[in-house]
């Protein structure tokens, strides 16, 4: 046996165990699929969002900015920003029918709660929740769909133009005291975790409301207590004909100046936001 | 000596319902105080500053009388409802109206006409109404099953149609939902007076009827040939019920259990005599509701609200389903 073993070692053929050439195949496979998933997840990254639905309007107009407008094809009913799209439903209620047929491969959603991960497991598609609550939050997320959309240049670009704007903002002797009137049946107020808290703030003035939440569900006399400087009203779908806070008789002692505002400028959390902060800050500046 | 017994047994029912109606109304007069007492503010009531004057008597006082009237309009109405429909389960849910009402009311807010929800409510409420009363009605005489089930299609229907309002306006959705919760938070001066004076009016208008109600409890053969006019008393009663109901609805929303708990508790401490029972439902009503929108407008801190129909839902389903099991065994020798 072992001069047999000697003899084939002269010869230059070692004999190679099983194991050792599945090994060698091993490592080759996987050193390939390596290779192959860097290179596709390289080529995915700049190319993989081609077919985008918005389901909140208040992404739209980003991706509308960051030129992939071209890429979108499906919103929610009420969204004007892109013409000739698939209409989907609403916001809160897409038609899984309709996302289907249009097989998207992201998804713009605005909360987990409007569109549970579920949802994307079932459609097998990728989500991207737009859910900021501050400026800040929005310049973030702005940053993070240029990256996903492979449109870096220009998100960088939006977000300089947009803290351009924050920089316009006069500074004020004295911040006045603000309530936000969400709607006015039942009467509800934004509340911290609202993006009009954020707006108000960077406008130079302060919400008295500091309950955590985004709307909160308030006492009349509360809001005569804590005796805004300013009382703003929202006029738009959440509050549809408001009747003009000074003439509902339970605010008749409400001694605060009232201020009309557009909800879809206000109250969404989008680059409408930041000529909001602008607006807020020119009434606090007229008034001071 | 039977006729000395039978002086003796009436004199202590009418006694026994004057204790109850005086032990209810000073009930209710604590509570109002300690309602007037409590609130998001607090208020010194010896040394009021000018905010605190107005918010005591433009907005906490009308929103306590508010509350307390519209407890008195569901109960009166429930107590009504439940005459008609000859069963102690009818509320203004059952009969449809109070779904129709809401619809009305709905209706308004998708429009964005916020200032005339009353009457848009109202107007709903009669449609449900007519709509109940024709679909029950064969050859003009109206069966009360058949009115109740009339009332379970009408009240299915404008859930329905409320749903597809919530589905037209997302945006307003969580608005309708919490408008439809109910509340006092819109309480004046001129819907206290408004309700103050259509709750008189329907009671001035049952008060001569106390004893027909209770004779149409009987069959309807009985109640004809005692000389009771029974469709013209039942299309009364589900008239002045509907409107009671109606105002309440347009002015506060959907609260539910009202109707149908307050008019229990009193048969519960026997008084089931019309008489007995719609003063006292009337008061019962009223001291609950204060109660329950005392609770609501103060158990959360800085100011939040509830709203109210949640909290007499929770109460009332509590109670509801205490009485199925403690008296599970004379609810079984009734049927």
């Amino acid at each position: 046996m072992k001069s047999g073993v000697k003899s084939q070692k002269s010869e230059g053929y070692p004999k190679r165990s099983l194991i050792f050439w599945g090994r060698r195949v091993g490592r080759f496979i996987f050193l390939q699929v390596l290779t192959l998933t860097l290179f596709f997840s390289f080529i995915g990254v700049s190319h993989a969002y081609n077919r985008i639905v918005v389901l909140y309007a208040a992404a739209s107009p980003v991706l509308k900015e960051l030129k992939a407008g071209d890429k979108v094809v499906g919103v929610t009913r009420t969204d004007r920003t892109f013409d000739n799209v698939t209409r989907v439903g609403s916001h809160l209620r897409p038609n899984i029918e309709l996302l289907k047929a249009l097989k998207p491969d992201l998804i713009v959603a605005g909360s987990k709660r409007a569109f549970p991960e579920s949802f994307s497991k079932e459609l097998k598609v990728d989500v991207f929740y737009f859910d900021p609550r501050t400026l800040d939050e929005i310049l973030v997320k702005i940053k993070k769909l240029g990256d996903l959309l492979d449109r870096k240049k220009e998100a960088t670009t939006l977000v300089h133009r947009l803290k351009e704007k924050l920089s316009e903002i006069k500074p004020l002797n004295k911040r006045p005291t603000v309530i936000y009137e969400i709607s006015a049946r039942p009467l509800k107020v934004a509340g911290s975790r609202s993006i009009i808290t954020s707006i108000i703030e960077r406008a130079g003035g302060i919400n008295l409301v500091t309950v955590k939440k985004k709307h909160v569900l308030i006492s009349p006399e509360k809001v005569i207590k804590l005796a805004p400087e300013i009382y703003i009203y929202q006029v738009g779908p959440m509050n549809k004909n408001p009747e003009h806070p000074k003439k509902r008789e339970f605010f008749r002692s409400l001694k605060s100046r009232v201020i009309r505002v557009d909800e879809y400028e206000f109250a969404r959390p989008g680059i409408n936001a930041f000529d909001a902060v602008l607006e807020l800050n020119r009434i606090f500046s007229e008034i001071e | 000596m039977k006729r000395k017994s039978e002086v003796r047994s009436r004199r202590s029912e009418f006694y026994g319902s004057g204790i109850a109606v005086s032990l209810l109304a000073v009930l209710l007069v604590v509570v109002s105080i300690v309602a007037v007492m409590k609130g998001a503010v607090k208020i010194d009531f010896f040394g009021m500053s000018e905010i605190e004057r107005e918010i005591l008597f433009y907005v906490r006082v009308p929103r306590v009388f508010m509350a307390g009237l519209v407890g008195s309009a569901l109960a009166f109405s429930g107590v009504l409802f439940q005459y008609v429909m000859k069963n102690p389960l009818a509320d203004s849910f059952t009969t449809g109206v109070s779904a129709s009402s809401a619809m009305g009311a709905v209706i308004a807010i998708m429009l964005g006409l916020g200032v005339v929800i009353p009457l848009f409510a109202l107007a709903g409420g009669i449609i449900g109404l007519i709509a109940v009363y024709k679909i029950a009605s064969v050859r003009g005489r109206v069966q009360p099953i058949t009115m109740l089930l009339a009332g379970i299609v009408i009240s299915t229907f404008s859930s329905a149609t409320i749903s597809f309002m919530k589905f037209l306006s997302d945006d307003a959705v969580s608005s309708i939902i919490f408008w439809l919760m109910g509340g006092f938070q819109s309480a004046s001066v001129k819907k206290v007076a408004i309700l103050g004076f259509v709750i008189a009016l329907s009671y001035l208008m049952i008060r001569r009827d106390y004893l027909s109600l209770d004779i149409i409890c009987f069959d309807d053969t009985t109640a004809v040939s005692s000389g009771v006019s029974v469709e013209r008393l039942r299309r009364k009663a589900f008239f002045v019920a509907a409107l009671l109901t109606a105002f309440s609805v347009g002015y506060a929303g959907i609260i539910g259990f009202v109707g149908l708990i307050v008019p229990h508790i009193i048969r519960l401490l026997r008084f089931v005599k019309a008489s007995e029972l719609i003063p006292l439902s009337l008061l019962g009503g009223a001291f609950f509701m204060i109660l329950n929108d005392l609770i609501a407008r103060t158990i959360l801190a800085e100011g939040q609200e509830l709203p109210v129909g949640i909290i007499t839902s929770s109460v009332g389903g509590v109670f509801f389903l205490y009485l199925l099991i403690k008296r599970k065994k004379e609810l079984y020798y009734f049927d």
